[in-house]
C-alpha cells in the first residue's frame, strides 16, 4: 500500500467524522463533561470524606490531572469507538471488494483507523489546555516538552495496540454473525484494567504484575502517567518495548485468524 | 387483557428467534457478566483506599451497585432492543406498519422485541442482588426489601422514558440516532451514588433529568426508611417525567411524514 493512498483514506475518514459539526460538539463536549464531572464529584467526595491529603500517592489534584490526561488521551488512542467495520464488512459481504484491490487490506483499516483519532485530537488540545489553565498542577506532576514527546510516542503506539486488538475480535465475525458482544466485553476490559475509570495504581498490590503483564495498561495508563511526567526514562523504555511486543503479538494472531476467515469466507452477505 | 395477550405473542415469537443465534445468546451472556464484574469491581477497588463513598459504607454501595445492575438488566431485556431500532424505523418510515395497528403504537414499539437472551442476565443480577443484601451488615425488614423492589420497578420506568425522551427528537432531527448518544453519556452519571453530586447539579439529577431516582434514591429508601417527603418527591417526578415523555413522543409522532421522512 502506499503512502499516498494511506493518507488519503486517512484524510477521508477525518474529514468525515469532522462533517457532522454538531455530533462531533455535543458528544466532545457532553461526553468529556460528563465523564470528567463523575470523577471529580466522585473524588471530591472521597477526600472530603475521608479527610486525606493524599489517597494511593496522589492529591486531588493530581487525581483531577490524571483524569484529564486518560479521558482525553484515551480517546485518542480509541478514536470514535466506531470502527466496528471489518466484522460489518464480512457480514455483508462487502469484504469482496477489498479483497480485490490492489492494495492492503490491513493498511486500509488502518488508516480509517488513525483517521478516526481526527477529533480526539482536537477535543485534546482545547480541553487539554483549558485544564492545565484551570487546575494548577502539583505534587508528582511535572509536564514538560519531554514528557509531552514522551506521551505522543506512547500514544500512537497504544492507538496501534487497539487496533492489533481489535482487528482478531472484528475477524471473528467470519464465524459469527454478531461481534458486537465481544467489542463490547473487550471495551470493558480494557477500559477497567487500562486505568480508565481508575489509576492503576488504586488496585492491589497482588493484581500489579498482572496488569503490568497485561496489555491494557500501556493503551491508557501509561500514556496519561508519561505525560503527567510520574514515569521515569528506564520504565518507559519498558513501557514502549512492552507495548510494541503485545502489537505484534496481537498481530500475529489477527494475521492468523485473517487467514483462517478468508479461507472459508463465501462472500454471501445479507 | 388484550394488551397482556399480545405482550404473549411478542414473547413467543422473541424466544424462538432467540434461539436461532445461540453463539449470540451465549456471547451475551458473557458480555453482560463481564460488565457486572466491571462495576463491582471499581467500588471494591475504591472501598480498598477509603471507608465512604458518598457517605455509603461498602455494603450499602454494593446493594446500590446491584440494583443499578438489576435495573439495567431488566431495561437490557424489555426495552433495549425496541428503543434501538426506533430512529431507524422513523427516518426509514417504517413507523407506518406500527401506527396502523389497532393498539397503542408506544406500546407496540417498545414491547414488540423482548431480549430473551439477556433474560438470563436478570436472574444473575438478582442474584448479585441478594448476595448484597444477605452480606448488608443489619437487618433490613421484609417491608423494606418490597418497598425497594417497588422504587427500583419505578426506576426501570424512569430509564425506559429518559431513553424515549433522548430518542424521540430523531422526529425533527433526521439524525441516525436522535440525542440517543447523549443519552449513553448522560446515563454514566446514575452509575454512581446521588450524595457525591453537590448542588444544582444533584438538584438536576433528582428532577429535571432524574438519573438518580434510577438506583439512588431507592437505596436511601432501603437504607433510611420511606419518608412522605421522600414518596411524595419520587412519584410527583416519575409521574410528571413520563407524562413529558409520552406527550413529547406524541407532538413527534405529529410531525412524522411516513417514509419520506
Amino acid at each position: 500500500m502506499t503512502a499516498r493512498l494511506f493518507l488519503q483514506v486517512f484524510s477521508i475518514q477525518a474529514r468525515k467524522l469532522m462533517s457532522y459539526r454538531a455530533d462531533f460538539w455535543l458528544n466532545a463536549v457532553v461526553l468529556f463533561f460528563v465523564e470528567f464531572g463523575i470523577a471529580y464529584f466522585l473524588w471530591s467526595a472521597i477526600f472530603r470524606a475521608s479527610g486525606a491529603t493524599e489517597i494511593a500517592g496522589m492529591t486531588l489534584q493530581t487525581m483531577l490531572l490524571y483524569y484529564v490526561s486518560v479521558l482525553l488521551l484515551g480517546k485518542v488512542v480509541k478514536g470514535t469507538e466506531r470502527d466496528i467495520t471489518v466484522s460489518t464488512e464480512i457480514y455483508e459481504g462487502t469484504l469482496t471488494r477489498y479483497l480485490l484491490y490492489p492494495s492492503n487490506y490491513f493498511g486500509i483499516k488502518y488508516a480509517e483507523h488513525l483517521g478516526l483519532m481526527a477529533p480526539a485530537l482536537v477535543e485534546l488540545v482545547l480541553f487539554g489546555l483549558a485544564a492545565v489553565l484551570l487546575i494548577q498542577p502539583s505534587g508528582s506532576v511535572h509536564v514538560t516538552p519531554r514528557t509531552v514527546a514522551m506521551a505522543a510516542v506512547a500514544v500512537l503506539l497504544a492507538n496501534l495496540l487497539q487496533f492489533a486488538l481489535l482487528f482478531p475480535i472484528q475477524a471473528v465475525g467470519f464465524w459469527a454473525d454478531n461481534v458486537w458482544t465481544l467489542l463490547v466485553m473487550y471495551r470493558f476490559a480494557s477500559q477497567m484494567l487500562g486505568g480508565l475509570f481508575l489509576p492503576l495504581n488504586l488496585f492491589p498490590d497482588w493484581s500489579q504484575p498482572l496488569l503490568a503483564a497485561l496489555p491494557f495498561k500501556y493503551l491508557f495508563y501509561f500514556p496519561a502517567t508519561t505525560l503527567l511526567g510520574q514515569v521515569d526514562d528506564a520504565s518507559w523504555l519498558r513501557g514502549i518495548a512492552v507495548t510494541a511486543a503485545w502489537c505484534v503479538i496481537a498481530g500475529l494472531v489477527g494475521r492468523w485468524v485473517w487467514r483462517r476467515g478468508t479461507h472459508q469466507y463465501t462472500g454471501v452477505g445479507i | 387483557m388484550r394488551y397482556l395477550r399480545l405482550y404473549a405473542h411478542f414473547l413467543r415469537f422473541s424466544v424462538s428467534r432467540a434461539f436461532e443465534f445461540r453463539v449470540d445468546f451465549y456471547f451475551r451472556i458473557v458480555m453482560d457478566c463481564v460488565y457486572y464484574a466491571v462495576n463491582i469491581g471499581f467500588f471494591a477497588i475504591l472501598y480498598n483506599k477509603t471507608g465512604l463513598v458518598g457517605g455509603w459504607t461498602e455494603s450499602e454501595a454494593y446493594v446500590f451497585v446491584c440494583g443499578f445492575l438489576l435495573v439495567d438488566a431488566i431495561n437490557m431485556t424489555v426495552f433495549a432492543n425496541n428503543l434501538w431500532l426506533l430512529p431507524l424505523l422513523i427516518n426509514k418510515g417504517d413507523l407506518d406498519y406500527y401506527l396502523v395497528r389497532p393498539v397503542s403504537s408506544l406500546f407496540f414499539v417498545s414491547l414488540r422485541e423482548f431480549a430473551a437472551n439477556s433474560f438470563l442476565n436478570i436472574v444473575i443480577a438478582s442474584g448479585l442482588m441478594v448476595w448484597a443484601l444477605r452480606r448488608f451488615p443489619e437487618p433490613l425488614g421484609t417491608v423494606r426489601v418490597v418497598v425497594y423492589l417497588v422504587f427500583l420497578a419505578n426506576g426501570v420506568l424512569l430509564t425506559y422514558a429518559i431513553r424515549l425522551a433522548f430518542i424521540t427528537p430523531v422526529f425533527w432531527l433526521h439524525s441516525s440516532r436522535g440525542l440517543d448518544e447523549l443519552n449513553f453519556s448522560l446515563e454514566h452519571l446514575s452509575e454512581r451514588p446521588d450524595q457525591i453530586y453537590a448542588g444544582w447539579v444533584r438538584r438536576i439529577l433528582l428532577t429535571v433529568v432524574p438519573f438518580a431516582l434510577v438506583a439512588s434514591v431507592p437505596a436511601h429508601v432501603l437504607f433510611e426508611g420511606l419518608t412522605v417527603d421522600r414518596a411524595l418527591a419520587t412519584a410527583g417526578v416519575s409521574v410528571l417525567f413520563c407524562a413529558a415523555a409520552v406527550l413529547f413522543w406524541r407532538r413527534g409522532l405529529r410531525a412524522y411524514s411516513s417514509a419520506s421522512s
